[in-house]
């Protein structure tokens, strides 16, 4: 065991927190009053002095937190102490380590510098607390930083299981992604909206702007003319295309050449565009993995794979096994991972009545309203609008009803569920760390129940909605293990 | 047939003391509410508004029904459906009266113990055991234990989950 080494990260970050401002972001509103307060009344030369100083003071403020700071990965923990009056010294045990990500923001690429982000998560703890981050190393020292805390870990790990000889990391190529999936992108919710919070950021910006520079439309351009429908439906269409297009650039940035590789127990995906993040995940922590299909990807057959993982921050996001793809490459990369259990078992048909129920409720209401408004003023619109939400309502629960299913198999086992997004969960027994068994007074009288596998990863339980309530005790032993017995007594 | 639970009830009942403790928390319910209807009554005049006069008499029927209720039938329907069992296993618990929750969380898994005491619980010499696991979802809490079986419980299940510990979460 050698002492571990303290380093200093690149001076080169000097250049990239001096330009990003990093440290004297926290100083623009001040300068802004000074200004607001002031008045610009010396013109150029007050706003030139004004970049200066704030420029100057950000150096020094970078240099002094660079000199100040340092980290060392030794044998058995990462050590990083940072602060100018108060020191912060923060220790990661090698063994706690769940995840190392390597990210490339553009400025930093510029420069040939990454961020390391180390992962260690404790239990149910939920923060940015449990994370270390390394800003600004040269690349090559970031991939050796990784590799050799990933090392330490797996050594570890072995140790721990009573091996010596420490298993020969071996590469493996999942299937890869293909950027024309990217093309499903406007098809997707989230995606959708990345546009959307551009435009309205943008008009937020318009609205702080002074007067003087806002844009100005001379007055012989009145408000439009909306009686030309040709117009209408050209804006609109327009409007549409352009959307799609920002929803494919907006996922595009984050998911760019997005790549999967195993090696030595753990999954490394890489993504980006612009900033090119690397993140780790220890195959050994995977619980499940869910296959998420929204209203409009399954028009296309497309989907998305998630991996359920244990003790990890911002598992939406890195978790990711296919951002975007087609529904069989989804499901291949979830069974390379879990053990399929096999084809879904469908609910019984008073989960079909309660679906139907459920959707034809808001319908009924209105029709109700609609009619009572009808037979007392004449005032038809809401019964129309009844009648047609309740017509709707049919298909919907059919279709929520379809997407309900269940499977157990001997590794593993699935629920699915949803419409909206329909979400079709895997995950193996041994993920199980609780069960939760449902039923309203409905579904009492239903012979129906919601059986909820509580598990440690993902979104913490994943249900079995509208089950026959004679077959909860059976689902739940099958599903995790002779513990579940007590169910069934 | 349909009215049967679709799994089997907890055995165990929680400390008879809860019963005392709830009809406190009804009583302190209903007092609350009844200053407040007397706070209306007084500071509110009757020809204030066309309104008050009902309000009163809706305010007045409410605290009734309310005073019933929560001081003679919530807390022993509570009773009867809080149910609780532990084993060398698991921890089971059913709860809820219209929608019934059950809870089976298996020891092996657990990773903290906690009772907590509430000031009421200390005045009925009552305390509550929480059962966390790695989910978020697979909380057990057993409400109102008596404090030697709270204590008593918690311990075991401390010990028999460091007997049973696996690496799983």
């Amino acid at each position: 065991m050698t002492e571990p080494v303290a380093r200093r990260t690149s001076p080169r970050v000097l250049l990239v927190h001096t330009v990003t401002f990093r440290q004297a972001r926290s100083l623009v509103p001040v300068a802004l009053a000074l200004v607001a307060g002031r008045g610009l009344s010396g013109g150029t030369t007050t706003v030139v002095a004004l970049v200066l100083g704030i420029t100057a003071l950000s150096m020094l403020w970078a240099s002094v937190a660079w000199w100040r700071t340092s980290y060392a990965d030794g044998d058995t923990a990462v050590v990083l102490t940072r602060g100018l009056l108060s020191r912060s010294v923060r220790t990661v045990p090698n063994d706690r380590i769940r995840g190392v990500e390597v990210e490339a923001p553009p400025v930093h690429r510029l420069f040939g510098l990454v961020r390391v982000r180390i992962d260690a998560a404790a239990g149910t703890v939920v923060g940015k607390d449990e994370e270390l981050l390394i800003d600004g190393v040269r690349r090559a020292e970031g991939d050796r930083l990784r590799a050799h805390l990933l090392s330490r870990r797996a050594v570890v790990a072995t140790e721990a299981a009573g091996r010596h000889s420490a298993p020969e990391p071996v590469e493996e190529q999942l299937p890869p992604f293909r950027n024309r999936w990217l093309l499903y992108s406007p098809l997707v919710g989230s995606y959708l909206v990345l546009p959307l919070a551009g435009v309205g950021a943008l008009f937020r910006l318009l609205d702080d702007l002074p007067d003087r520079y806002a844009p100005h439309l001379g007055p012989d351009i009145g408000p439009p003319d909306l009686s030309d429908r040709w117009l209408v439906a050209a804006v609109l269409a327009g409007g549409l295309l352009l959307l799609a297009l920002g929803a494919i650039l907006g996922s595009a940035i984050v998911n760019w050449r997005f790549r999967l590789v195993l090696r030595g127990g753990s999954l490394i995906a890489e993504r980006g565009l612009l900033t090119r993040r690397h993140t780790d995940l220890e195959v050994d922590r995977i619980r499940g993995c869910a296959v998420s299909e929204g209203l409009g990807m399954r028009l296309v057959g497309a989907a998305r794979a998630t991996a359920l993982v244990t003790g990890l921050g911002d598992a939406a996001r890195r978790g990711q096994l296919l951002p975007l793809g087609p529904r069989g490459r989804a499901w291949l990369l979830t069974d390379l991972l879990v053990p399929s259990p096999g084809s879904l078992q469908h609910h019984p048909p008073a989960a079909r009545r309660r679906r139907l129920g459920r959707a034809l409720t808001p319908g009924g209401v209105l029709l109700v309203v609609g009619a009572v408004l009808t037979v007392r003023s004449g005032w038809w619109p809401a019964l129309v609008i009844g009648a047609v939400v309740t017509a709707l309502g049919v298909p919907l629960g059919l279709a929520r009803y379809a997407a309900l299913g269940h499977a157990t198999g001997p590794r593993s086992f699935a629920v699915r569920s949803g419409w909206l997004v329909r979400e079709h969960t895997v995950l193996q027994r041994r993920a199980v760390v609780g069960w939760q068994v449902r039923q309203t007074v409905v579904q009492r009288r239903a012979g129906l129940a919601t059986v909820q596998a509580c598990v440690g990863a993902g979104r913490g339980g994943y249900a079995a909605v509208d089950m026959a309530a004679a077959e909860a005790a059976d689902f739940a032993r099958a599903a995790s293990g002779p513990w579940a017995g007590a169910l069934a007594g | 047939m349909s009215d049967q639970p679709p799994v089997r009830e907890p055995v165990w009942s929680l400390s008879r003391s809860a019963i005392g403790l709830w009809v406190t928390q009804g009583v302190a319910g209903t007092v609350a509410y009844g200053l407040l209807l007397a706070a209306f009554v007084l500071l509110v005049p009757v020809d204030a508004g066309p309104v008050v006069q009902p309000l009163r008499w809706a305010g007045g029927a409410f605290v009734a029904v309310y005073a019933v209720l929560a001081i003679a039938v919530r807390p022993r329907l509570r009773y009867r459906v809080h149910r609780w069992e532990v084993t060398g296993e698991v921890v089971y618990t059913l709860t809820g009266w219209l929608t019934r929750t059950w809870t089976l969380v298996p020891i092996s898994r657990v990773q903290t113990v906690d009772v907590t005491r509430g000031v009421l619980q200390q005045v009925f010499g009552l305390a509550t055991v929480a059962v966390l696991t790695a989910s978020s979802q697979g909380t057990v809490r057993i409400p109102h234990l008596d404090l030697g079986v709270a204590r008593h419980v918690a311990d075991h299940i401390s010990r028999r989950a460091e007997q049973t510990r696996d690496e799983a979460t």
